[in-house]
């Protein structure tokens, strides 16, 4: 259900309009919209500074909490201080965690750095002793890529034949099958042998910066101290970060909360009308609540603030905010609505048909004891793991629907993992392997009910927003509808066959009526109409082909041979039945209601309801 | 009166057969399609998913028609 609302205007003093703010969001039941006011409106530079400020020092703040790693979760707000102390104490904070940060950065760097180079040094310095050998030439350090020895060969034989003995190559296979090469060349030679390399596109081991050494073997000592050194640096920023966190993390999550919330009055100031002496406030906000508000201004402000209501002549119906309220059996199905666009206010929230006719869809697709009962153990395991209000608990009690219609289905139609509910005992009331076409009769029929109720909503949905002409249109496209049906029931002899001619009378006068309402148009969405109803046989295919994997997992294990291994293959075709089981019923379901159900009376494009309240960290 | 049932058996998965190669084109071409528009918009996942299902309705009446053609062959 959508909940009425009604506009109304708060007006009061100039210097009130902070306070009324500030209780405004106390209450949490305005949405603040702009008001329709002959003048236009002037801009609140202060208050658009103001809020640049409260910005910039919540970015401060924000960045800190994410530097330090701190989880920004509710805190006991802190003394109040100016914005102006609040903006340079974040900002104090934020540069010291930046710089820890940064510094914590570049040492985890380095340090990975000399981690990942050193086995090549090690295997660079059992070579060693070569280039000692030729202590005043010039060595190069290579590294080739893992199974790349014939660009080794081809590297050996174009320095060689180009610079003859005059250079050495010297390699070791690493444990990750790169080749560390070392080529040595007299200092005549070197240029050439860098130019070589350059033009084999092979690259030089770069020696790490602030070594001090420019050769790699010479720099091993250094790194090698550099490396046990950077663990205790480590340490040190992170026992800073620490302290940090320690001292600053309690003022930067109270901070956070105040800024969110002064910014969230800061964007509804902006919606503000505001003169020097007075100033204007409109808002949607649900019509039983009006007389809460209107008692606690009273009670703060006396005369000084006043709340009207807003005619419906001065304002937009498009604009009002849609707030869904629904029984708390059907709330946990809006997360179907809400998936799409709200509905526009004033038409119909269609939560409480998808409550009935979804668990119903997935229950005769599925209809098995024996997978309805392992969803629920997952239903009850995600019902534990989440919190009141939330996505995931809506989601598990669906599933809980969800599985109870799938068992109670299974029930009626004698399935316990396919064909096993023999086994166990159960007799089906309708056997949908055997019974193929009066369940497709079944589930037609029942999208014909699903569609002609979605076809009755809209005429009811059109009337009441006041398109007269509409409603008519598709209240002859509904009665069409059922002539039709009736018409093909005569002509199968399902009902008495001398029915058939008066029935079809009946639908070429409602045809032409039906023209001359809603044009040419309307015969091609009358088409569309009988294929969306035809589109339900869906139900009928995925439920006997959910069946027959079932009846295949079950005959394997018989057919394998083995009744062990074909035991296992079964439970493994039967957990992959699952999970088509969970997933396609689902979606093909909500296809169902939002394409042929929805589609009927569905106005998408209402604005949600979101009144002026305080932040909290899962906004 | 063999060959009569071999075709209506021929006929019958013909009447699945075509539809769902003719649906698995459709879902080839607006899958790509949705993934890319997911990237972008990740709000859009219902409708991706909705778009993606849509084609599988001429297989499901291919389906229907393939099981009215083989009640008919008394199979």
């Amino acid at each position: 259900m959508i909940i009425r609302m009604v506009r109304v205007r708060i007006a009061g003093r100039r210097a009130l309009l902070d306070r009324t703010l500030a209780l405004l969001q106390d209450l949490c039941l305005l949405h603040v919209d702009r008001p329709h006011l002959p003048d236009a409106m002037g801009t609140d530079s202060l208050a658009s500074r103001e809020r640049r400020h409260v910005e910039r020092c919540l970015l401060d703040v924000e960045t800190a909490l994410d530097r330090l790693h701190i989880a920004a979760d509710s805190a006991p707000v802190s003394q109040p201080i100016s914005l102006r102390q609040a903006i340079r104490r974040a900002r104090r904070v934020r540069r010291r965690a930046d710089a820890l940060a940064v510094a914590a950065a570049a040492l985890e760097d380095e340090r990975i750095l000399l981690v990942r180079y050193r086995e090549f040094f090690a295997a660079f310095e059992s070579l060693v002793g070569h280039e000692l050998a030729w202590p005043d030439q010039q060595a190069f350090y290579v590294i080739l890529h893992a199974g790349s020895g014939a660009a080794l060969t081809e590297l050996r034989q174009r320095l060689e034949t180009t610079l003859g003995g005059e250079v050495e190559v010297l390699h070791r296979e690493l444990s990750s099958g790169e080749m560390a090469v070392l080529i040595l060349a007299s200092s005549r030679t070197a240029p050439r042998v860098s130019g070589l390399l350059s033009a084999s596109r092979v690259e030089e081991v770069p020696v790490p910066t602030g070594i001090g050494e420019q050769n790699l073997v010479r720099a091993l000592p250094a790194i090698k101290n550099r490396l046990a050194d950077i663990p205790r640096q480590l340490r040190a920023v992170e026992a800073e970060r620490q302290a940090l966190a320690e001292s600053e993390g309690a003022w930067l999550c109270s901070r956070r909360v105040m800024l969110r919330d002064q910014l969230l009055r800061l964007n509804a100031r902006a919606r503000v009308f505001s003169a020097k002496h007075v100033f204007v406030i409109e808002g949607w906000l649900p019509r039983p609540s009006l007389a809460d508000l209107e008692h606690r201004l009273q009670n703060d402000f006396g005369p000084e603030v006043v709340v009207s209501t807003v005619g419906l002549e001065d304002r937009a119906s498009e604009n009002t905010p849609v707030a869904l309220h629904n029984p708390p059996i059907f709330r946990p199905f809006e997360v179907f609505t809400r998936a799409l666009p709200l509905p526009k206010y004033g038409t119909i929230d269609p939560t409480p048909f998808i409550a009935v006719f979804f668990p119903a869809f997935f229950g005769l697709m599925l209809g098995d004891v024996g997978y309805g009962l392992l969803l629920v153990l997952i239903a009850v395991f995600l019902r534990f793991k989440s919190s009141p209000d939330t996505t995931l608990r809506s989601v598990a009690t669906v599933a809980l629907a969800c599985a109870s219609s799938a068992i109670t289905f299974g029930l009626v139609f004698g399935e316990f993992f396919g064909s096993l509910g023999r086994l166990v005992g159960l007799r089906p009331f309708f056997d949908r392997a055997e019974a193929t076409i009066p369940f497709l009769a079944l589930t037609v029929a029942l999208g014909a009910v699903h569609v002609v109720l979605g076809a009755i909503l809209s005429v009811f949905n059109q009337w009441q927003r006041g398109h007269r002409r509409e409603a008519m249109g598709r209240g002859v496209a509904l009665w069409m509808l059922i002539l039709i049906t009736l018409a093909l029931l005569a002509a199968f002899e399902v009902l008495p066959s001398a029915l058939f001619t008066p029935l079809t009378i009946a639908i070429f006068v409602g045809f032409t009526v039906l023209v001359a309402l809603e044009g040419v148009v309307a015969v091609i969405e009358l088409v569309s109409t009988l294929g969306r109803v035809l589109s339900y046989a869906r139900i009928m295919a995925l439920g006997t082909a959910s069946l027959m994997l079932a009846i295949v997992a079950n005959e394997m294990v018989g057919a394998m041979g083995s009744v062990l291994v074909g035991a296992v293959f079964a439970l493994l075709f039967h957990l992959v039945n699952f999970a088509i089981g969970l997933f396609s019923p689902t979606i093909h379901a909500l296809r169902l209601h939002y394409v042929e159900f929805f589609g009927e009376f569905f106005s998408p494009g209402g604005a949600e309801y979101r009144p002026l309240g305080h932040w909290h960290s899962s906004q | 009166m063999q060959m009569q049932i071999a075709l209506l058996g021929l006929a019958a998965a013909l009447a699945i057969g075509i539809p769902a190669l003719a649906t698995a084109w459709a879902q080839g071409r607006i899958g790509p399609a949705a993934a890319a528009s997911l990237a972008e918009k990740p709000e859009l996942s219902t409708t991706a998913i909705i778009l993606v299902a849509i084609p599988e309705t001429m297989v499901i009446l291919g389906f229907v028609v393939a099981v009215l053609i083989l009640l008919r062959t008394g199979g």
